[in-house]
């Protein structure tokens, strides 16, 4: 169904080619998920599928890339609109029309298609995603999960044969997640389409997965097989293959129903060994950094925030979680002082945030939003560093210290808007990190990053809780929470459901629990790190 | 699907071609008299049609504006007349200090005896002209700008698609300026001010252009921009027609400013030429085969406003060409005016869309992304305010 | 040997365009200044003069669209008609403070940059779209609306005609084209209104066969007393944003043209002519 055929690529103007002599071929039917550290080419890789590359981009393509027997070569992505239907990062960003069900049939009046047979397809289209009730909402008003099945439904309606994907499950939650992989697999299934998608976060993909194309990046040549195959060598793996690895289970499970089948002995092992350390969760003679009180906040007849109580103490790292617009963002923009609560009071270092000068705002807390670029404004990494100092008033050269501490080796006279989402919110880190505010706040810092970005923010957060910062991330990657969360605070419209150590919070939940959890379930594990840790010191039985 | 069914399911409330069509039919009868009561007639008629039919969307209050412009237009011709007028002989009302200008004024003097002849033309002139743009303010309230777009024709296709795409992003930019200022402040930066604005207008800019570059790759994978190719004799016809629709426009344009040059002052020249210009549009038209989702339907309600459109604007121009006295007020000798029966009974046949237009459900405001309506509308009750 | 496939602006305009948008502007002129074209002084004339207006009206949108599809006819690809639209949202969402404050109205510092950096074509064409969406979104569709978008696209248009220039020296040349260009646009604007707005009971309503000087001369002094409190804020306004705001606007604006790759080069390197390129071994699927 997708042939690549001695395929390289080299971008306009760019010195070496983004991919270097790719072959690949999936046949129908397959779900295949690409992987890779950032910046190695998957995009690419995903749009040399459709024709995007090189046709909207520029640049020099050799080879032959062929889906469902047409080349790339002499059709534009417009003549394989019927064929490939592509779903960007952004599916908010790709939106033409104004209402769901316009959005759906946008692609059948670009073909030309009958109004019978779009009526038709419509109807087909919304009951196979689950939208018949929200075919007349407008589509700013949708959530996530919700955008990302639109999306996908606006491309379905074509009936095209490939389904390229990028980077789906990034922005949402668990659950909606859970909801478009399960689409994507019952479309594979039922209707035999052919399923290409890049992916950071592979726990949640893996167990749908029939085969794994690896992209090493820098030339190395790509990685085909077998989902099982390929982790077994892959550089980039989730915490299931890891626990695989170092278990030594054969062959290596892919889904936490698969480990936990081979996993008897692992949890009697551990029963008898160590139990994990207790993260270190302050008292209360730990002084507060920020306190709500009884915060309400409402806008537009929605309650964003209702009645809560919310205290974060020096040393700790407190995870908020919650489905997609339960209150995360706002509790974090309320800490922040953006804008003032509707009842309630907020105190930040004694003071209310939102009655405070930006600088004297600044020296108390930092706050790193979901889009990491709104607080660049520079042209270039090195002027931005320069003008941060300026505006904090410290010595220059300060924050690009902090820089090559967060993230060694980023080239200084890049625009920051080029730069990959890791290198990005690792510059707004290092902005908001200079003025060392003792309060740290981050919105999903790990949307977009790779294991190894993930692994570097992980040391990066634990080293300013042990030096007396407090950070309070709002996330739904379960796994980051498992590697560095002291705390957790679980939302839910609005109010606080749970709130304690992250251990007792997260290990029993069915939809917060890491995959290590999952499988070691009931032994309250959280990382293979901890596992790593407790086989290396338990003393051998015989 | 029938072709019937598919027509009957289509959206409710009226095409709004229609209403633009009644609307401009209202505000041509309305440019053909100074009658005050005719006048006055018909700007009641659209300001009821509105009251009857308008929804709960933000465009149904620009008819308030519009009545606010049409008041400024005439207090703005009453004073250029009372300060600048010409002076004619007739009932002095008041006499302003006579200032002579200049010679470089080319004779202009400011004040003088003002009359009241003087002060009621201005009036109706500007009268006149208010009552266009009620209709204009009317069209405005009733027809959704977002299905005019969908009913673009297709050779404006593209025009309409970055007009659709400029008007599903203008709420996102007000957030994103939001936003943009809320992150400023976390930089320590100032928002208010003058480097305030810097600070936020461009990065909110340079956040839309990124975006832009996205939704083009989204377009171009979903197929925007196929075309067909179009034989060649359609082609060298489309452009034989423009041509020649071109050369009778400029031709029947300069018959109506240079009198007495071309037969009817030129008008049937502009008018042939526009049959051609839109006949050469159509047939470049087809160059892309888009069909239309869901088209809105043009069925009775359509015919018959957009017919009591056409009688409005046709009893008014009869009575002008049979000379009926009182469609052109008479100011000299100054008289109290007369009702023309024929113009006025035409008038009232323009209150039919408030009956016979359809009701339009809920209406969704799309500004502020909030839903007021869902898959089951509910009957808007015509608010008489 | 290897295609290549080459494109310079980002609107072309081609011949038929170039004709097609000449002629519409000289009707566009036309139609501005009609009262100085105007001939005899018959009755006739009289009663011709007050239709004029509203047949000038009519009929220049249709000439708008026809130049429009004759811009659009196969240049206008997804990434110009996504600029052309977040483009124009945002110049029209500068437009929306406008009526607060009689005068400022900057809508053209968006303009002014963008026809320089992405063409003269499509200065005119944004022009033209962005008086459209601002209508639309005000809810303010009326008769001033073909003549506005007429001078906003000669505005954008000549913004591509000018001469090329770098740093200062092209922050100034665009200032002084923004002063200009401002007043030029209130003057024209002016000029549609003067009919309706002084009649024909004034001493500045213009004298059917009179002459074009002496009536131009009638219509400055129209001018001086009406919409020169207008245009001369307008213009400092928008010559003011320009002069301040201009570089980083046209930086980005660079950046976002530079990034869509509007002349980046498409090359399809020949496939080997020796068959069918071998398979590799390694790397398909299968264990």
């Amino acid at each position: 169904m997708i042939k690549l055929v001695d395929v390289s690529f080299t971008y306009d103007g760019a010195s070496s080619p983004t991919l270097d002599r790719v072959d690949l071929a999936l046949g129908e039917g397959e779900l295949c998920v690409v992987v890779g550290p950032t910046g190695s080419g998957k995009t690419t890789l995903l749009r040399a599928v459709n024709g995007l590359v090189p046709h909207f981009t520029g640049g020099r393509l050799s080879g032959e890339v062929l889906v469902d027997g047409r080349s790339t070569r002499e059709f534009p992505p417009r003549e394989l609109a019927d064929v490939v239907g592509m779903v960007g990062q952004n599916p908010a960003a790709s939106f033409v029309t104004d209402v769901v069900e316009d959005e759906l049939a946008y692609t059948m009046e670009n073909l030309g298609l009958d109004p019978e047979v779009m009526r038709r397809r419509v109807e087909d289209t919304l009951d196979l995603l689950g939208l018949h009730d929200l075919r007349h909402r407008p589509l700013a008003t949708l959530s996530g999960g919700q955008q990302q099945r639109v999306a996908i439904g606006a491309v379905l309606t074509a009936s095209p044969r490939v389904l390229v994907l990028d980077e789906p499950t990034s922005a949402l939650d668990p659950a909606a997640a859970e909801e478009v992989l399960g689409s994507l697999t019952r479309l594979v299934h039922d209707l035999g389409l052919t399923v290409l998608l890049a992916e950071h976060r592979l726990e949640r993909v893996l167990p749908f997965a029939d085969s794994v194309v690896l992209v090493p990046g820098r030339g190395a040549p790509l990685q085909v097989g077998s989902a099982a195959r390929i982790m077994e060598v892959s550089p980039v793996a989730p915490p299931i293959v890891d626990l695989g690895r170092l278990a030594g289970w054969t062959p290596l499970p892919l889904s936490v129903r698969d480990a936990r089948r081979q996993a008897g002995p692992l949890r009697e092992r551990l029963a008898r060994a160590e139990p994990p350390p207790a993260r270190a969760t302050a008292t209360d003679a730990v002084p507060t950094l920020a306190r709500l009180h009884r915060v309400t906040v409402r806008f537009d007849q929605v309650t964003a925030l209702d009645a809560v109580d919310f205290a974060a103490r020096q040393g700790e790292v407190v995870a908020v979680m919650g489905r997609n617009g339960s209150g995360k963002s706002t509790l974090l923009a309320q800490i922040a002082g953006v804008r003032p609560p509707t009842s309630g009071r907020v105190d930040v270092g004694g003071a209310d945030p939102a009655a405070l000068s930006a600088s004297a705002l600044v020296a108390r807390v930092g706050l790193v939003p979901q889009d990491a670029s709104l607080l660049l404004y520079s042209d270039s990494v090195a002027a931005e560093c320069a003008s941060a100092d300026q505006d904090t008033n410290l010595p220059p050269g300060t924050t690009a210290a902090m820089l090559e501490r967060v993230l060694p080796g980023l080239p200084v006279d890049h625009h920051p808007r080029d730069l990959s989402e890791g290198q990005r919110l690792a510059l707004a880190l290092a902005v908001v990190l200079a003025p060392a505010p003792p309060l740290l706040l981050l919105d999903e810092p790990t949307r977009g990053l790779d294991y190894p970005g993930k692994a570097r923010l992980v040391g990066l957060l634990a080293d300013l809780a042990a030096d007396g910062h407090c950070v309070v991330m709002a996330t739904h990657d379960v796994e980051l929470v498992a590697q560095v969360a002291t705390r957790a605070v679980v939302l839910a419209d609005g109010e606080v459901v749970a709130d304690g150590p992250a251990r007792d919070v997260v290990c029993h939940s069915p939809v917060f629990a890491p995959q290590v959890s999952k499988i070691l379930a009931p032994e309250p594990w959280l990382t293979v790190q901890e596992v790593r840790t407790a086989l290396d010191v338990e003393p051998v039985r015989g | 699907m029938s072709r019937k069914t598919l027509a009957s399911s289509g959206r409710r409330g009226l095409h709004p071609g229609a209403w633009w069509l009644w609307a401009g039919c209202m505000a041509g009868a309305a440019s053909r008299t100074t009658n005050p009561i005719l006048l006055l007639l018909i700007g009641a008629v659209a300001v009821y049609v509105v009251a009857a039919r308008r929804t709960s969307a933000p465009w149904s209050r620009s008819i308030v504006v519009f009545l606010r412009l049409g008041l400024v237009v005439i207090v703005l011709r009453v004073l250029l007349v009372i300060v600048f007028g010409i002076r004619l002989p007739g009932h002095v009302l008041f006499t302003l200090p006579h200032i002579p200008l200049p010679s470089w004024a080319a004779g202009v003097s400011i004040g003088g005896p003002v009359t009241a002849e003087a002060i009621l033309q201005a009036t109706l002139q500007g009268l006149r002209l208010a009552v266009v743009l009620v209709c204009f303010g009317a069209a405005n309230s009733l027809a959704s700008p977002y299905r005019l777009l969908r009913c673009l024709p297709a050779v404006l296709y593209e025009a309409g698609v970055a007009i659709t795409v400029s008007l599903s992003f203008a709420p996102e930019l007000v957030m994103a300026i939001g936003d943009v200022r809320a992150a400023r402040r976390l930089r320590g930066r100032p928002t208010r001010g003058f480097s305030g604005l810097r600070g936020t207008a461009i990065p909110v800019l340079e956040r839309a252009l990124d975006r832009s570059l996205q939704l083009a790759s989204s377009m171009d994978a979903r197929g925007y921009g196929r075309r067909v190719p179009v034989a060649r004799g359609a082609r060298r016809a489309a452009t034989a027609g423009t041509a020649t629709g071109l050369l009778l426009v400029v031709a029947g344009l300069y018959g109506v400013l240079v009198a007495g040059s071309l037969p009817g002052g030129g008008i049937p020249f502009v008018a042939v030429g526009a049959v051609l210009l839109g006949a050469g549009l159509a047939t470049s038209g087809r160059r892309t085969n888009r069909t239309r989702y869901r088209p809105d339907p043009w069925r009775g309600p359509e015919w018959i406003v957009s017919a009591s459109g056409m009688a409005v604007v046709g009893t008014m121009v009869a009575s002008g060409i049979l000379g009926v006295p009182g469609i052109e007020f008479v100011i000299y000798p100054l008289g109290p005016p007369t009702l023309p029966v024929l113009a006025a009974v035409g008038i009232l046949i323009g209150l039919v869309p408030a009956w016979a237009a359809p009701v339009e459900p809920g209406a969704v405001s799309i500004p502020d992304g909030s839903t007021t309506g869902s898959g089951d509308p509910a009957p808007q009750v015509g608010a008489a305010a | 040997m290897a295609e290549r496939r080459r494109v310079t602006a980002v609107v072309r305009l081609r011949s038929r365009a170039s004709i097609l948008l000449a002629v519409t502007s000289v009707v566009g002129i036309v139609a501005f200044a009609w009262p100085l074209f105007l001939h005899g002084t018959s009755t006739v004339s009289q009663a011709h003069s007050a239709d004029a207006p509203w047949i000038f009206i009519a009929v220049l949108p249709l000439l708008l669209a026809v130049v429009l599809s004759a811009l659009a006819e196969g240049s206008l690809d997804a990434k110009a008609i996504a600029l052309l639209g977040i483009l124009a949202a945002c110049g029209a969402a500068l437009r929306i403070p406008s009526p607060a404050v009689a005068g400022f109205e900057p809508v053209f510092f968006l303009l002014i940059p963008a026809g320089r950096v992405l063409g003269r074509g499509f200065g005119f064409v944004l022009g033209v779209l962005t008086l459209v969406v601002s209508a639309l979104i005000t809810g303010g569709v009326g008769p001033w609306l073909p003549f506005q978008m007429f001078g906003a696209g000669w505005l954008g248009f000549g913004a591509g005609c000018l001469p090329p220039a770098k740093g200062r020296a092209e922050i100034w040349l665009l200032t002084a084209y923004a002063a200009g260009a401002c007043l030029l646009y209130g003057t024209l604007l002016n000029m549609y209104f003067w009919p309706f707005g002084a009649g024909t009971t004034t001493q500045f309503s213009f004298v059917p066969g009179a002459g074009f000087l002496h009536n131009l001369h009638l219509f400055v002094l129209f001018d001086l007393t009406t919409s020169l409190g207008f245009d001369i804020p307008r213009a400092i306004t928008n010559a003011v944003m320009v002069l301040v705001l201009g570089r980083p606007v046209l930086a980005a604006l660079r950046r976002a043209s530079r990034r869509a790759a509007f002349g980046a080069p498409v090359i399809h390197e020949p496939v080997a002519v020796t068959g069918v390129p071998p398979d590799r071994g390694a790397g398909l699927t299968g264990d």
